[in-house]
């Protein structure tokens, strides 16, 4: 089985500041993190190659500043990382996202399994997988916590809806999304080092990948960002009140209306 | 494509999984999406997809303008990608300028392929829908972890979509049946499928706390009394949660018990009555939308951990707190 | 010669390895399974762990899972006729679980916030500075106050990093702290057997201590006290001391004033910060000078018992029977003493937890000082 799994680095979210003048995202100051979701796709991917043969290669789009997290990932137990980076690329939405991984996946040929993680911290559309899966014309489950073989090169991806589980059969190739918290991610292996820091990081740009440059970055992204706003106050509210369990029933039922949960 | 507009306004009405009914987010979008197409004066159509026709009656009591029914063997279930590909013939015929979604797991399984397969901007899971110019919705989107919010646009291309989360709009009340409804059987064949059902397990048959919106977590404080606690986590519609203490001492099951070393939460709410807050337990709340925690003691730390504390004994608050969402 | 049975046993297969390692890492071949140790460590009472059978089994190659459940706290080391460092065995034993990554669950989502976050929380890294609030640091000198993760993110052990500051600040010593650009001292690593994390971050902080200028680190929690000071010795670096010892130098110097005397505490000696590094003295001299007259509980000093958190279990879940923090609890009650004193965060977190119907309330030293002693 030949894995790619698609990474993504992203700020900390809790390090982003909103230019409140500007309305532009300022993500100068915040340092970054391998996107949570996609270190679950890493170890879902891992075990299956473990429990059934195979290899796994990170792909990832983004600036060079992302290489090194690709090493943390090849430290953690990939075969190899492949960054796909170029000016071209920038300004992307998840429609040209989607284009440009599906097109360093075609490239990287013969792959038989897309593991990405079901969001990402920053964007957190989920759009993503499935879009990849459309531009490759591949077979596609979402919100997986669970992958296993099928008969005759199938896989077994059991979903986890809103109402249930859900155990799909999906032909090969096959793109997946898995859910955050399905599997505890293996922490990286020192012994590994060495090799992580060493390896070659293909690094492939736009002529290389060979896309359509209507699909690609700014100019391959339908839609666009016409504002910004900051909603969450740093921290808790800290509101804390002696008054009378009545009164207390009444200021939490406040709260209550105020999440938004008009229907139970 | 060119921008235009003929076919309206559409919503994507989705089945549950079982295929009983529609799910209400579908329902809360159609409602907010009439008051849209008044506003545009475009027409508004519901589509839904499945096996066979039976249910266009119960959408037509929310008043769309029609209701296209795409109806085909293939499509008894949902599948991703047999269900881009319906829709899309659609709307290649007809071309909406919108199309609406809910953004459910298999809402946003569905988009996501079909904004590709009409290449079109695909705005997820907005907690606001705003209208600006001639046809031109905004999309309010959060991002970083909650921390940002930002406005989405699809300027040129069409349809414009857009998926909604659950519990952004009202349930639209129910009217007498209107709107005309077309059925269709696409042209679709076994390899437009992706994927196959091989099993299918309900719900209810255990708990995951981490996907609960509303969370009522007992600790120490509620002195074994969890049958007030699981009281008002129905009223709420929420899982009942717990601390080591209340799972140590039998109480509730060890798969409710937050922390490091039980679940990680991230709901809407989260009640926290009775307990003393030590950082094992509060690292399982972090991520909650809204912290309310009820403790006897002022200098309990877990008021450091929430947005609203009342310091005073749990039974009365309790008893209050119920007595005062029965009112409704 | 007795007849042979008829039925079929399969060979035994050795693996080296395992004793191997030991051998290298420790001095676990002067162990002559006297049993000592199994009498010694406290888990013995209400569990299955053994531990001279644990040693035993290693030299077959075998890691009896029980060898999470250790707390490290080092009654067997200090009981041991022939000082084998069993603690070293533990860790080794544990380190090489994780090669095949039998390891209990939680602990690589551990060791991911520690290697990412730089904490044991997965709490945002800008936030480990909050504990200083309403406290002024110098903020110079080559003197650092090592805050660590507990004091800085768990509510209840802020109010220790706030004391401790207190003090230092009332005594005039200059000193610096290093906020937001401290990062875990790795003793969590290191207990759970992980030594290459624990070396990693170790550098991280050698790094900064170096730019800083540091020569001297007063360190708030016996567990990064016993870590940075195991992480110095061959390189040399900052001299390391536990902020009992660095007060109780203060107060033999007459900078900080004493309070009148009332009261009884019993004290809990840590075992990062007694059996470990031998430090008994200086919190008993600092609880003096509270005004407080100390009642010994009868396993005191070398022969205290664990709270059960270190070894990592504070990272794991503990079964009721495995609490040792319960039965101290009840021990420190039995003595009468108004309070219960000591000075190790995660004794508090513990302690804090399992007092039940216990009515002792619970209290570090330095925070007790700063409550009953004036500026």
């Amino acid at each position: 089985m030949r894995i790619v799994v698609c990474l993504k680095v992203v700020p900390r979210p809790e390090e982003v500041k909103v230019d409140l003048e500007t309305k532009m995202l300022d993500r100068a100051g915040a340092r970054s993190v391998i996107n949570a979701s996609d270190l679950n796709a890493l170890e879902a991917a891992l075990a299956y190659r473990d429990a059934h043969g195979g290899t796994v290669t990170v792909l990832s789009m983004g600036p060079p500043q992302f290489e090194p997290y690709l090493r943390v990932a090849l430290a953690v137990g990939a075969d190899d990382a492949i960054l796909l980076s170029d000016r071209a690329f920038g300004g992307a939405d998840t429609l040209a996202t989607s284009y440009t991984l599906a097109a360093g996946i075609r490239k990287i040929g013969h792959v038989d399994l897309v593991i990405c993680g079901e969001e990402s911290s920053d964007g957190g559309t989920s759009q993503v997988p499935p879009s990849i899966a459309e531009w490759l014309e591949a077979s596609q489950a979402t919100y997986v916590e669970r992958l296993v073989p099928g008969k005759h090169g199938t896989v077994h991806a059991t979903r986890v809806l809103e109402d249930g589980k859900e155990t799909v059969e999906l032909s090969v190739p096959a793109v997946v999304s898995v859910v955050v918290g399905s599997n505890e991610p293996r922490f990286l292996d020192y012994d590994r080092w060495a090799f992580a820091q060493s390896a070659k990081v293909l690094v492939w740009n736009e002529k290389e990948l060979s896309g359509d440059p209507q699909y690609l970055g700014l100019q391959g992204s339908p839609t666009a960002v016409a504002g910004l706003r900051e909603v969450k106050k740093a921290g808790r509210r800290h509101e804390t009140l002696t008054v009378t369990p009545d009164e207390a029933a009444a200021r939490i039922k406040t709260e209550i209306e105020r999440t938004r949960l008009a229907r139970s | 494509m060119a921008a235009t507009d003929e076919g309206g306004l559409w919503v994507y009405a989705e089945r549950r999984s079982d295929g009983s009914s529609f799910t209400p987010v579908s329902l809360e979008i159609l409602g907010k999406a009439r008051e849209l197409a008044r506003q545009l004066s475009v027409e508004l159509t519901a589509v839904t997809v499945g096996a066979d026709g039976h249910a266009a009656a119960d959408l037509r009591k929310y008043g769309p303008d029609h209701v296209l029914e795409l109806a085909h063997p293939l499509l008894a279930r949902h599948d991703g990608k047999a269900y881009a590909t319906a829709i899309a013939a659609e709307v290649h015929k007809a071309h909406p300028s919108t199309l609406l979604l809910g953004a459910t797991r298999n809402g946003q399984d569905l988009a996501g392929r079909l904004a590709v397969r009409l290449r079109t901007g695909l705005t997820a899971h907005v907690t606001s829908l705003e209208l600006e110019g001639k046809d031109q919705l905004v999309g309010w989107v959060p991002g970083f972890g909650g921390g940002i919010e930002a406005g989405i646009t699809c300027p040129v291309k069409r349809p414009q979509m857009v998926t909604v989360r659950p519990g952004v709009f009202p349930l639209p009340a129910e009217g007498p049946p209107v709107g005309d409804v077309t059925t269709v059987t696409p042209h679709l064949s076994e390899k437009d499928v992706g994927s196959h059902r091989v099993s299918f397990e309900p719900k209810g048959t255990s708990i995951d706390l981490t996907r609960a919106d509303v969370i009522v977590v007992g600790g120490r404080g509620t002195g074994g009394n969890f049958a007030r606690i699981e009281e008002l986590a129905r009223a709420l519609g929420g899982e009942v949660g717990a601390t080591r203490v209340a799972t140590d001492a039998g109480w509730v099951d060890r798969d409710r018990m937050i922390g490091q070393t039980g679940v990680i939460t991230r709901p809407k709410l989260v009640l926290v009555l009775g307990v003393s807050g030590a950082v094992q337990f509060t690292v399982g709340i972090e991520g909650a939308g809204t912290v309310v925690a009820v403790n006897r003691d002022p200098q309990a730390p877990i008021f450091d951990h929430a947005d609203l504390g009342i310091v005073g004994d749990l039974g009365p608050v309790v008893e209050s707190l119920l007595r005062a969402l029965g009112e409704d | 010669m007795a007849q042979a049975s008829e039925k079929m046993v399969a060979p035994v297969r050795f693996d080296d390895g395992t004793w191997e390692a030991l051998a290298a890492t420790t001095n676990a071949n002067l162990c002559f399974q006297c049993g000592t140790c199994t009498a010694a460590c406290p888990l013995a009472d209400n569990t299955s762990m053994r531990v001279r059978r644990l040693i035993r089994e290693a030299q077959f190659g075998e890691t009896d899972p029980f060898v999470w459940k250790c707390m490290t706290c080092a009654e067997c080391n200090a009981s041991c006729p022939r000082g084998v460092d069993i603690v070293g065995i533990v860790r080794t034993l544990r380190g090489r679980q994780w090669r095949t990554r039998d390891v209990p669950k939680g602990l690589p989502t551990l060791l991911w916030g520690m290697y990412s976050d730089g904490n044991t929380f997965r709490l945002p890294p800008k936030q480990r500075a909050s504990w200083m609030q309403d406290v002024k640091v110098p903020g110079k000198g080559s003197t650092l106050l090592f805050v660590g993760c507990a004091a800085s993110y768990d509510p209840r052990a802020q109010r220790i990093a706030r004391s401790v500051a207190t003090l230092l600040n009332r005594a005039g010593v200059e000193y610096q702290v290093l906020g937001t650009e401290e990062v875990c001292c790795g003793e969590a690593a290191r207990s759970v057997g992980h030594d290459a994390l624990f070396r990693d971050l170790q550098a991280r902080n050698t790094e900064t201590f170096q730019k800083r200028g540091v020569e001297r680190v007063i360190a708030i929690s016996p567990h990064s006290f016993d870590a940075l000071k195991a992480g110095q010795s061959a390189n040399g670096g900052p001299e390391v001391v536990h902020y009992t010892q660095a007060i109780a130098e203060l107060l033999d110097a007459g900078k900080l004033g004493k309070a009148a005397e009332k009261g009884t505490v019993t004290y809990h000696d840590p075992c990062y910060l007694g059996r470990h590094n031998g430090v008994y003295e200086a919190p008993r001299r600092l609880l003096e000078l509270s005004g407080l007259k100390v009642v010994e509980m009868g396993n005191t000093r070398a022969q205290a018992l664990c709270c059960g958190g270190g070894g990592g279990r504070m990272w794991m879940e503990t079964d009721p029977p495995e609490r040792t923090g319960a039965r101290r609890v009840k021990e420190a009650a039995g003595t009468g003493a108004e309070l219960l004193a000591t000075a190790c965060p995660y004794c508090i977190s513990v302690f804090e937890s399992e007092r039940g119907s216990e009515a002792i309330p619970v209290t570090d030293v330095a925070e007790l000082i700063v409550g009953r002693t004036k500026a």
